[in-house]
């Protein structure tokens, strides 16, 4: 399985890729933004997006637009990465057309199970 | 002539005198009255009320007579003083004391003289009521008794003279403060509008009182305060006081100002009086301090995220086997790291709960069904503490926030469960009140001494168990459980008797069903 992690935070993108790099046993590539991200989820074809809602620049929402606009990665299933815990929020995100959301800060053994549940509910 | 002795009273008589503040005072209708009556009811052509000061007798009230006063030494009533009773002189040529007196050989040609003493109430005799005649007379009984009454009339007369002097003394001394005040001071109607304000009004909301006196009150309260404002105005007009009650208030700028007001009512004048005072400034300083609270507890999360995950992965082994000791070492860091985690999301929840920014979703769910749930969350960790839950449980739907009362629930359990002994039981217990659910949480663990019971629900408060075995918490999750359970118009408290274990219970609002049955399981 091949993950694209997309979150500014270096030291948050680092720990997801080894959660789902060592726990997860996926191959894992990373962008730092939500250009880089669509570029690389066209190069790359990966089987899900774990992209990170609160981004300078181009943010989650904004990311998730351009990936659906693109017959390339439209069918790419999101999971949204988060720290707004609040409900309505979360139903908003859904709305959008993501997959699932994960709330940060997520546990890094638990995470690429979290993440196959909700690919295959 | 004998000149009249000095009085053994006479410090305290002049003291007394000197208490009505009525020598050289200008005529009073009341006194010249009394004069009058005393000319006419005993026929003669000169009556005085004649004070006695140091050195000569002042006339308050006189008829027949042009001077104001005369000379001590030659008064018919520094004389009369002296006695307990009415002092007449019936023929002043045949008296020894009086016969050359100048008053006598020359104007007012003095033959009779009568003086009844002004007493005051403690005893001095501060002069007399007296008549007088140029011809020498006898005083009837009836004529007595009637000057005695007369007499007293003027004393009393007196003394309301210098009751009114006082108060009103006492009125100006109170309205200094009121003028002088920093605190808002005013009466208003149980109509709605401000009676009396003090300067203090004006220099708060930039109106003049007359401005603010002329509209109802509650039209200069913020929009959103005004329904309580209303509310509260309808307490104290039931009679009831103001203990402590705060409003916004919109002044001239356009600035809203927080007042703390406390207000007395008054029902059967239907007068508020009320003192208040800006609170503005503490609002701030909360305000500020919660923005802060959060602020920096975000700033923490973000990198303990970090440092969690990075800790937790390497505990893991998943990076690669550490030997004994490191493995150790990134456990306790790992551990630390989950422990100010929760802190830090605690402080958040609570942060967010105080200031109201959290809406609680409350719906009606099955009471069985939130206690299950908890129940379900806390198994592992009571398993892992070899502790047994039991559930009695009435059908009941209760009205709230269900994920809310989870986490009220978790909390109590884990509680329970963290403070029993392994091998222990811990019972949740659903009880039915009128329109009300009642759940006990029930532990037989070492209990609470009553004294530490009080703080328990305060945030940053922990018990001092005194157990050997550290039970590490953050001190803020009984203030949450109060926080949630208080925005559900609920309670909470707690029983307990050392050594006995604890009983934590909550009261939330309930559709309380018929009782047919009850949902049990251990």
């Amino acid at each position: 399985m091949k993950a694209l992690v997309i979150d500014d935070e270096e030291d948050v993108r680092f720990v997801a890729q080894m959660s789902l790099g060592r726990v997860g046993q996926m191959t894992v590539v990373v962008a730092t933004g939500g250009e880089e991200g669509v570029a690389l989820a066209k190069a790359e074809q990966p089987d899900f997006i774990l992209l990170d809602m609160m981004m300078p620049g181009m943010d989650g929402a904004a990311t998730f637009r351009a990936l659906r606009a693109d017959a390339a990665t439209a069918t790419i299933p999101v999971v949204f990465l988060t720290a707004k815990a609040m409900a309505a929020d979360v139903q908003r995100l859904i709305d959008l057309g993501a997959k699932g959301v994960v709330l940060k800060p997520f546990n890094p053994m638990t995470l690429p199970r979290e993440i196959t549940a909700i690919l295959n509910p | 002539m004998i000149a009249p002795s000095i009085p053994a009273d006479e410090a305290e008589r002049l003291t007394a005198l000197a208490r009505y503040g009525i020598l050289d005072t200008t005529p009073e209708e009341a006194f010249d009255e009394l004069v009058g009556l005393a000319a006419s009811v005993l026929q003669v052509p000169v009556a005085l009320i004649s004070l006695v000061d140091e050195s000569r007798q002042w006339f308050k009230a006189r008829i027949g007579l042009d001077k104001a006063s005369t000379s001590r030494e030659v008064s018919f009533c520094a004389h009369a003083i002296h006695d307990d009773d009415v002092f007449v002189v019936s023929d002043a040529l045949n008296d020894p004391r009086f016969f050359d007196n100048p008053l006598v050989t020359g104007e007012p040609k003095i033959r009779f003289y009568a003086g009844a003493q002004l007493t005051t109430p403690d005893g001095h005799n501060l002069g007399t009521l007296c008549v007088i005649d140029r011809h020498p007379r006898v005083l009837t009984c009836e004529q007595r008794s009637a000057l005695r009454s007369l007499a007293h009339q003027v004393v009393m007369q007196l003394e309301l003279r210098r009751q009114v002097a006082e108060r009103t003394s006492a009125e100006r001394e109170l309205d200094r403060f009121f003028d002088l005040s920093i605190d808002l001071l005013c009466i208003a109607g149980f109509d709605g509008h401000f009676r009396r304000l003090n300067p203090a009004f004006e220099t708060a909301f930039g109106y003049s009182r007359a401005e603010m006196i002329e509209r109802p009150f509650v039209e200069f309260v913020h929009p959103d305060d005004r329904a309580k404002t209303l509310a509260e105005l309808d307490r104290l007009r039931a009679g009831q006081q103001t203990v402590h009650f705060e409003n916004r208030y919109i002044c001239r700028d356009g600035s809203a100002k927080w007042i703390a007001w406390t207000a007395s009512p008054s029902p059967e004048a239907g007068l508020i009086y009320a003192a208040a005072r800006d609170v503005s400034e503490r609002h701030e300083v909360e305000r500020m301090k919660n923005d802060f609270v959060a602020t920096v507890s975000h700033e923490l999360r973000t990198p303990l995220t970090s440092i969690h995950g990075s800790l937790g992965l390497l505990a893991s082994g998943v990076m690669g086997e550490l030997s004994g000791e490191a493995r150790q070492m990134v456990i306790v860091a790992e551990r630390n790291s989950v422990r100010l985690m929760t802190l830090i999301n605690e402080i958040l929840d609570f942060e967010k709960l105080q200031s109201g920014k959290v809406e609680m979703d409350v719906r009606p769910a099955p009471l069985l069904r939130v206690l299950e749930r908890s129940i379900e969350t806390i198994s592992a960790y009571a398993t892992q503490h070899g502790i047994d839950i039991e559930l009695h449980c009435p059908r009941a739907t209760i009205l709230g926030d269900e994920t809310r009362l989870s986490q009220v629930l978790v909390n109590l359990l884990s509680n329970a469960v963290k403070y029993s002994e392994r091998g222990g039981t811990v019972r949740v217990v659903g009880v039915l009140q009128p329109g009300m659910v009642e759940v006990r949480v029930e532990d037989r663990g070492c209990g609470i001494a009553e004294g530490a019971q009080k703080r328990l629900f305060e945030r940053f408060h922990q018990i001092d168990s005194g157990d050997a075995r550290a039970k590490p918490g953050t001190g803020l999750g009984l203030a949450i459980c109060k926080a949630i359970i208080e925005q559900h118009g609920g309670s909470i408290g707690l029983e307990s008797n050392e050594r006995e274990g604890s009983t934590f219970w909550f009261r939330v609002p309930a559709v309380v069903m018929q009782v047919t049955g009850e949902g049990q399981r251990s």
